[in-house]
């Protein structure tokens, strides 16, 4: 493991062995939703997200005239604008302009940009005594420590460390009592703004049409900072161009609400050029800081990141940023946007764990308002990373010798069957491993591989006239772990007069190469897959495993989007797959098929996934389940990831893993339902595994699986 | 739309003080300042001669200075509109004084004319437009509710820089202008 690895794995450890901090990222997790839906309700976030998306892209591709449109507007009202290429460009500015106008102190409103450039150590190092005003960036620069958060740069912290933070600087007792504290704050910092010399801010905003700046704050300070210093800088990064009042408010409308959940800040300061100051004029200074934005937003498959209106929200919605914070899921800025702005701000070597820890999850894309596919640019920074680094020999021996000769793959899958014997002692589950395995059986059971795969028991069907023939691509979990769930899709499928053919060249979907960064194989598995799904020329292409749909229906395309053969065949593919439940709901539109089936049990639903913000997927298989009869029991977080990530939970990161998953069973437990259904052969290899290994009642089962046994009832009771 | 904005700015922690005239407003302030108070000029205010009124009911007026700022208990200053869905003042706030009279005392007082509320942010634009037109050289403050601060464990706790407590004025006759403060 490189040196690197392990110093990273360290402080994910530390950061695990902190409970009291990931219940604090929970509460907050849970209380930002709640306030987030309320703030938004009446409004329509897709349209608004969209509408950003568009205008950050408009903003990107005629950069250079809005930036040209700014700089004249704010020269013309009176600032200086200063074009800063690096971080030590920006900081040289501001502490030169500093030292010759011999200023002693510089009071800061928060600014995330100067956090980016290491500013208050390029002041210090001039002799200016660079002083934070927001409330949490003054904590943390009494305790010598950087933002974990965005927007609440010091979540990661709690009173009774703060007050003794204050009373050493007080030189009193102050009490942990939160009102106190920020009464504390506020006397402490108030003669900083009448003594100080020049304030420094960060921007929000920078407008073109009237080459203005906007902060959009709740505290007061950046107010105080700007107004009493008689020299004012803001040091605003270019990705904050937008180019009219329109646009600006857009903005406004919307990044309050998806940061904290309040409607609007307490203040939103609009400020453009030189205002009076004392009997004078204030002197206004832009640093427009690039730093690797350029860069960025001309990378082709990271640009959609120049959207990014800071609001911090990827990370509040994170399982991993709320099981080991921000410190550890993070650099300088946190959470998805973070392991971006990390690789291009501050090189792909600082962002490469960051990079890794990502489980995949995608809930980061389903809250981002500016519709940032976060987890595909961190899917390609990945590829990045691998490519410099390469993906660890027992991966790349897997993926390039194995995987890509099917027929050697499943023959070692079958020899693998009869290994394990000694292991699963003829059971289904694996509940212990031997010797340095046994941290992987630990905390869940692992299931054996079938004695007889999917596709050596796949059922003769004889329907006389069939109404559709489909085909299953079944994914390796189905084939090799779960191939009774095969044969239950085919009984649900002929319970429907629908054919189901598993053509057995068949692949796996690549994901598992994809995800670890070996493209090349993920693009061979693709063409060996589209070859043998199409070749009978199928009505639908099903599957039961979210993560293989998005394979087939995503990564296939985006694979081969300049090969125009393969393009097509690709985008055919993608069209015809669809999940199994998602094909009867709404394809068919035969739920009713399944009316009253079974004894009614109480039912709780996981959305997987991939299902929900991949395919899209998740009242289909909760309309099944209430039809079959069941009692649908809705879970807290039911959306939240299960921990598993494919070989995120093995190789990957299993100790964080585990606490994710942990947080799911106690969510399950809570609703006493006799089973947990969901529709990913993965989740259930995680949740199964937990489960009995806590030895608990709850029972997991695929939507299609209920489906089966509801059909198996109705047989039994005629 | 009146009914959006109070309930608005209500949620937002700021106080709403429906006042018969101008009288009322002064008395109201009179009773709540707890001490000096900072007047910038402003067109509305010169037009009744609030310093006048506000002396007259007892209060002691400093002069908007950054000296006496930092002393006064309040700051009392027009506003040029509001807006409705979030509970909103737009203050016209290049004159310096403005801003000290609203950043730093304890308590702020914000006069309001009813029919000066505008739907929501995008139609706030236009205004705010025409200020920019006015003046390309400005600092336009929009003002919800009093200052916060969730920094120590995610509480929400009010006043932590700016005023403590904002309470809006709400007037029939003060100013029908949206521009003007």
């Amino acid at each position: 493991m490189k040196e690197r690895s392990k110093a990273y794995q360290v402080r994910i450890d530390k950061a695990l062995a902190t409970p009291r901090l990931q219940q604090a990222l929970h509460q907050f997790g849970d209380a930002y939703l709640l306030a987030r839906e309320k703030a938004f309700s009446g409004l329509d976030f897709e349209a608004l997200r969209q509408e950003i998306g568009e205008m950050k892209d408009d903003v990107r591709r005629h950069h250079v005239r809005y930036l040209k449109q700014f700089i004249d507007n704010a020269e013309a009202a009176g600032a200086k604008v200063y074009l800063a290429k690096t971080a030590e460009e920006a900081n040289r500015y501001i502490a030169d302009l500093a030292v010759e106008k011999g200023i002693k102190l510089a009071v800061k409103s928060k600014s995330m940009a100067s956090e980016e450039t290491h500013l208050n150590k390029a002041l210090e190092q001039a002799n200016i005594k660079p002083l934070e005003t927001d409330l949490g960036e003054w904590i943390l620069q009494l305790c010598g420590q950087r933002p974990s958060h965005m927007v609440m740069p010091a979540i990661h912290m709690f009173k009774e460390e703060v007050a003794d933070l204050f009373s050493r600087e007080t030189g009193r007792t102050e009490a942990a009592d939160i009102p106190h504290l920020v009464e504390v704050a506020r006397q402490q910092l108030r003669q900083g703004y009448l003594d100080a010399d020049m304030g420094i801010s960060g921007a929000n905003m920078a407008i073109a049409e009237t080459g203005g700046i906007a902060l959009v704050t709740n505290e007061g300070n950046a107010r105080l900072t700007t107004t009493l210093p008689k020299t004012h800088v803001a040091l605003v990064g270019i990705d904050k161009l937008v180019p009219t009042l329109e646009d600006a408010a857009k903005v406004i409308r919307v990044l309050p609400k998806n940061a904290t959940g309040q409607a609007l800040t307490s203040y939103v300061t609009w400020i453009s050029g030189a205002v009076p100051s004392g009997d004078g004029e204030k002197e206004l200074h832009i640093v427009l800081l690039d730093n690797g934005r350029s860069r960025l937003a001309e990378d082709e498959k990271c640009c959609e990141t120049s959207r990014c209106i800071r609001c911090g929200a990827c990370a509040n919605v994170c399982p991993v940023y709320q099981t080991v914070g921000g410190h550890v899921f993070g650099h300088i800025y946190i959470g998805a946007i973070g392991i971006i702005l990390t690789a291009f701000f501050d090189g792909i070597d600082k962002a490469a764990e960051l990079v890794k820890a990502c489980i995949g999850c995608r809930s980061c894309v389903a809250i981002c308002p500016a519709n940032i596919d976060l987890e595909e640019i961190i899917l390609a920074l990945r590829e990045t990373v691998a490519d410099q680094e390469g993906i660890g020999s027992g991966k790349a021996l897997v993926f390039k010798k194995v995987m890509r000769n099917r027929k050697l793959f499943h023959s070692l899958i079958r020899a693998a069957s009869k290994v394990q014997k000694p292991l699963t002692r003829g059971e289904r589950t694996i509940r212990h491993l031997p010797l340095f395995f046994t941290s992987l059986t630990e905390w869940r059971t692992l299931p054996a591989i079938a004695d007889k795969p999917l596709r050596d028991i796949w059922p003769q069907q004889q329907l006389v006239k069939p109404q559709q023939k489909v085909v299953l691509f079944g994914g390796c979990a189905n084939d090799f772990l779960y191939p009774e769930l095969g044969t239950d899709l085919v009984q649900v499928m002929n319970h429907l007069n629908v054919q189901v053919d598993y053509p057995l060249e068949q692949n796996c979907c690549g994901i598992p190469a994809l995800y670890s960064g070996d493209k090349e194989t993920a693009v061979l598995l693709a063409k060996q897959n589209i070859d043998v799904l199409l070749a009978d020329d199928p009505v639908a292409v099903l599957t039961t495993c979210p993560t293989c749909t998005m394979a087939l229906k995503r990564d296939f395309v985006e694979h081969f989007k300049d090969d125009p053969l393969w393009r097509a065949r690709a985008e055919k593919l993608a069209s015809l797959t669809v999940d199994a439940a998602g094909y009867i709901v709404n394809q068919l539109k035969a739920a009713s098929h399944f009316e009253d089936l079974s004894t009614p049990q109480k039912i709780t639903y996981h959305d997987s996934c991939h299902l929900k913000r991949g395919a899209g997927g998740w009242r289909e298989p909760r309309q099944l389940i209430e039809t079959v009869g069941h009692q649908l029991i809705e879970m807290d977080h039911a959306d939240r990831c299960c921990g598993f990530g494919g070989s995120y939970s093995f190789t990957g990161h299993p100790e964080i893993a585990r606490k994710i998953l942990d947080d799911k069973l106690v969510d399950i437990e809570k609703t006493e339902a006799d089973w947990v259904a969901m529709d990913c052969p993965g989740c259930m290899m995680q949740m199964r595994g937990g489960l009995e290994k806590k030895e608990s009642k709850v029972r997991v089962a695929h939507t299609i699986e209920l489906l089966a046994r509801g059909l198996r009832e109705a047989k039994h009771n005629d | 739309m009146r009914k959006c904005f109070y309930q608005a700015a209500e949620a937002s922690g700021a106080v709403l003080v429906e006042c018969k005239n101008v009288a009322t407003a002064v008395e109201y302030i009179a009773r709540h300042a707890a001490g000096a108070v900072l007047l910038p000029a402003s067109p509305s205010c010169e037009r009744v001669n609030l310093a006048e009124q506000l002396r007259r009911a007892g209060l002691d007026l400093l002069p908007v200075a950054r000296e006496h700022a930092a002393e006064a208990a309040a700051g009392v200053t027009s506003t040029c509109f509001a807006i409705a869905d979030t509970g909103t003042l737009v203050l016209e706030s290049t004159a310096e004084d403005v801003r000290l009279a609203s950043t730093l005392p304890t308590r702020h007082f914000i006069l309001l004319d009813q029919r000066k509320i505008v739907a929501d942010g995008l139609a706030a634009v236009e205004p705010l437009r025409q200020m920019h037109q006015q003046n390309p050289r400005n600092y336009i403050a929009y003002i919800t509710g009093p200052s916060r601060t969730a920094d120590i464990e995610r509480v929400l706790t009010i006043g932590v820089h700016g005023p403590k407590e904002l309470y809006i004025l709400l007037l029939g006759d003060w100013s029908s202008d949206l521009l003007e403060m």
